[in-house]
């Protein structure tokens, strides 16, 4: 985001300069993404980082999260697959607020373990698949996931609300556009929209001053959401929704009877349909050659789904791919299970400087306490 | 002038405080080398020199820090016969001397390691890659920079599998060459029919005529022989003096400078002799390990085969074994001045959270769950040609790597 508002205040005092001039203005996307996180971040530094030319790293993370009978998480697991392809060496670290790792099904190697950090090393022959079951710390890690859940036991039975977290501000722009530019656009977004593919680097033609709204624009990542809410004895409850992508970010369920609930539900970053969908035509380009449009009105469209499709994409990665380029796919998998005790969190090493750093500050409080008698001596001599 | 003086004073207290302060001597820190210098002595020379060089160079650049002091590295040296009694013994010396790690070959290791551990001092193997000596849960202490002959058994039968060869699987009676039996047995347990025999040599037999006659009838088409190196040198005698041109793969033992020694009067049968080893360069190319080699050289002088290529050129040793200590030393002052204190506690948990950059150019360090320090994707295959050996061109990842030159 910061890099986008500094691109956007940059090009907007560059067109105070240069009045009706024509100028190109990046749009949203693929990066920066609008938070930090996800991808998680552990603690300290990760150790250096290196993949051959040529390599490339694929993600694929099944985030297993257990609910109790609130909805609240009680754990969470990450199964990540990493693809490699090519020919060459690789090492490479994952950081998060990360409990254990254990060697995943499949995995032609074996994962390294450190503070916050899982590492691969190693050569790969052509390709290579990398499997490691990840069990993360509850508190670091629940915000960033992309669901809130909300169990309540009422008389007859319990109702589920499902809401999408994944809500964020972003700064967004407006000015004077030629729609016939925007509306191509669209139909370009659309189409990699559609086909699953990140959103490609593009910039619109502005004609004139790009404005700054004071309100900022909220995007969310749509999701997909599918599961079934169980009471004993019932027919399990079936649901299945998109929630974003101009549709409503939360539902609810209710499911008759009683006893403990059981929900199984999987989420996973669904693609901008609905916001992209041109009206009356199969393509924007076509829709604006039948009734014109204005400019503001599309550019807005465009900019919320790009911004809503790096969203997505910031999702498809709940732990990071170690090749920031390769291909990640992610689904989350919620799960009514009873809390076993206390969850074990073991606090990652950290090192000691906090006693470094009060030594610090006594010597340098002491020098300036022996300064200032020096100069009042001085003074006073 | 008084006044001058006076503020002179405040100045220099200020900067004083402000400024970096140099740091008091703590004195030495002892790493001990515990290695079999009357048993095998060209394997103790290699890994104490790696240790020797690594804190020589250290303690060249000002000793290393460790939290408020600067410290010396000192290198005592133990010799443990190839005996476990002895080591146990020289473990105990060690630990009485201070040491803040034992460095080893890996002899008596699953003796000493628990006398260690109750002082949390780490012990780091630089040459044996039995399975079993490592176990980053059970024996907390105890690391390992060399090949494991876990990776080593892998990496044949991904090798050698693929090439439709029936492969004699014989090893010596050494508890090396039983405990590499043991992994090739697991290596190769899902593709049997690639096994021709399994044989069990004795160690120190000069003619094993009969054995190699019975592994030729029995088909096999190649063999590898997990054994010390006169059980190889021995293997490779036989097989060609009845004219059985069969292609002989080894463990690293292959490359030690004793089979060529044997085999000097026929070169040509040591034509072909592939052995797996970790290997010596990094993706980033040879220059890392030929600087590392040109400051052992510069110490040590060249390890001499005692060979010559067919133009006469003597025969050198690339300092392999010496690379390895080397960067258990360095890896070793990097949890030293992360865990910045000599608490052994803090050493020994510090060690499973660093890195360094190996002699190789290679990345070097463990962690929580694996104290090897050598991946098995590191181990490659290398073919001697004329007295000196060259990488694979058959293995994909053998290909990649250049040729160490091995003569002056």
């Amino acid at each position: 985001m910061t890099g986008g508002l500094v691109a956007v205040s940059a090009l907007a005092a560059a067109s105070a300069a240069a009045a009706q001039r024509p100028q190109q203005v990046v749009l949203p996307g693929p990066v920066p993404y609008p938070t930090d996180s996800p991808p998680l971040v552990g603690g300290g530094v990760l150790a250096s980082a290196y993949i051959a030319p040529g390599l490339h790293i694929a993600s694929t993370e099944r985030v297993r999260v257990n609910v109790d009978g609130t909805g609240k998480p009680n754990a969470i697991h990450v199964r990540q697959q990493l693809t490699v392809k090519g020919k060459g060496d690789y090492q490479v670290a994952v950081s998060g607020p990360i409990e254990d790792v254990r060697r995943g099904p499949g995995s032609q190697s074996e994962p390294g373990f450190r503070a916050d950090q899982l590492l691969w090393a190693g050569f790969s022959p052509g390709t290579k698949q990398l499997a490691a079951d990840i069990a993360l710390r509850v508190p670091p890690a629940a915000p960033y996931l992309p669901l809130r859940l909300h169990l309540t036991r009422e008389d007859g039975g319990v109702t589920l609300r499902v809401t999408n977290a994944t809500t964020t501000p972003v700064m967004s722009y407006e000015g004077v556009v030629r729609p016939t530019e925007i509306a191509r656009l669209l139909d370009a977004t659309r189409r990699s929209s559609l086909a699953g593919e990140r959103v490609k680097a593009a910039f619109a033609t502005f004609l004139g001053t790009v404005r700054v709204p004071k309100r900022p624009l909220q995007i969310e990542a749509p999701l997909r959401v599918q599961g079934e809410l169980d009471l004993p004895g019932q027919e399990p409850v079936a649901f299945s929704r998109v929630l974003g992508d101009g549709q409503p970010l939360s539902f609810e369920v209710h499911a008759q009877g009683s006893g403990e609930p059981d929900l199984d539900l999987s989420a996973s970053p669904a693609p901008v349909v609905h916001l992209l969908r041109p009206p009356g035509a199969r393509t924007w380009a076509a829709t604006i050659g039948r009734r014109p449009i204005p400019g503001a009105e599309l550019l807005s469209r465009l900019i919320g789904a790009r911004f809503r499709l790096v969203r997505t994409d910031q999702y498809q990665t709940f732990l990071a791919d170690p090749d920031a380029d390769g291909h990640s796919r992610a689904v989350y998998e919620y799960k009514t299970v009873a809390a076993h005790g206390p969850q074990h969190i073991a606090a990652p090493a950290r090192d000691g400087g906090g006693s470094n750093a009060l030594v610090i500050a006594l010597v340098i409080l002491g020098s300036l306490v022996v300064a200032a008698g020096g100069l009042f001596v001085w003074a006073h001599s | 002038m008084r006044r001058a003086i006076l503020l002179l004073a405040c100045v220099a207290l200020l900067a004083a405080g402000c400024g970096k302060s140099s740091r008091a001597s703590g004195g030495k820190i002892v790493i001990a080398v515990d290695v079999p210098v009357t048993g095998s002595p060209y394997v103790a020379q290699t890994i104490r020199n790696g240790v020797a060089l690594a804190a020589n160079s250290l303690n060249s650049g000002g000793g290393i820090i460790v939290g408020t002091h600067t410290y010396r590295l000192a290198v005592k040296l133990y010799d443990n016969h190839l005996s476990a009694r002895q080591a146990v013994e020289d473990t105990r010396r060690a630990l009485d001397a201070g040491a803040v790690a034992i460095v080893t070959d890996g002899t008596g290791v699953d003796a000493t390691w628990q006398l260690a551990d109750r002082d949390h001092v780490p012990i780091c193997i630089t040459y044996d890659g039995g399975t079993g000596l490592v176990d980053a849960a059970k024996r907390p202490n105890v690391f390992r920079i060399a090949p494991t002959n876990h990776g080593i058994a892998f990496r044949f039968a991904e090798y050698l599998i693929p090439k439709g060869l029936k492969v004699g699987l014989l090893h010596d009676d050494s508890a090396y060459g039983q405990e590499g039996a043991a992994d090739l047995g697991r290596a190769f347990s899902g593709n049997p029919r690639s096994v021709a025999l399994r044989m069990t040599l004795p160690l120190g037999a000069t003619d094993l005529s009969p054995q190699i006659l019975r592994a030729r009838r029995s088909g096999a088409t190649a063999l590898l022989v997990w054994g010390q190196p006169p059980t190889i040198a021995a293997v490779v005698t036989a097989a060609r003096s009845i004219g059985w041109d069969v292609p002989v793969y080894a463990p690293p033992t292959g490359a030690d400078p004793f089979i060529r020694q044997q085999l000097a009067d026929h070169p040509s049968w040591v034509d072909g002799l592939t052995f797996a080893a970790g290997r010596l360069t990094a993706e980033v190319g040879t220059g890392p390990f030929q600087s590392f080699e040109s400051q052992y050289e510069s110490a040590y002088g060249v390890d001499k085969v005692g060979v010559p290529t067919s133009d006469g050129s003597p025969v050198i040793e690339p300092p392999e074994l010496a690379m390895y200590a080397y960067d258990f030393t360095h890896v070793l002052v990097a949890a030293l001045t992360r865990a910045g204190s000599l608490d052994a506690g803090k050493v020994l948990a510090a060690l499973n959270e660093v890195t360094t950059q190996g002699a190789n150019g290679d990345e070097r360090g463990f962690n929580r769950h694996n104290h090897d320090g050598v991946v098995d994707d590191d181990v490659y295959f290398a073919r001697f040609h004329d007295m000196t050996y060259a990488p694979a061109k058959d293995d994909p990842l053998s290909s990649t790597l250049p040729v160490i030159p091995q003569t002056p």
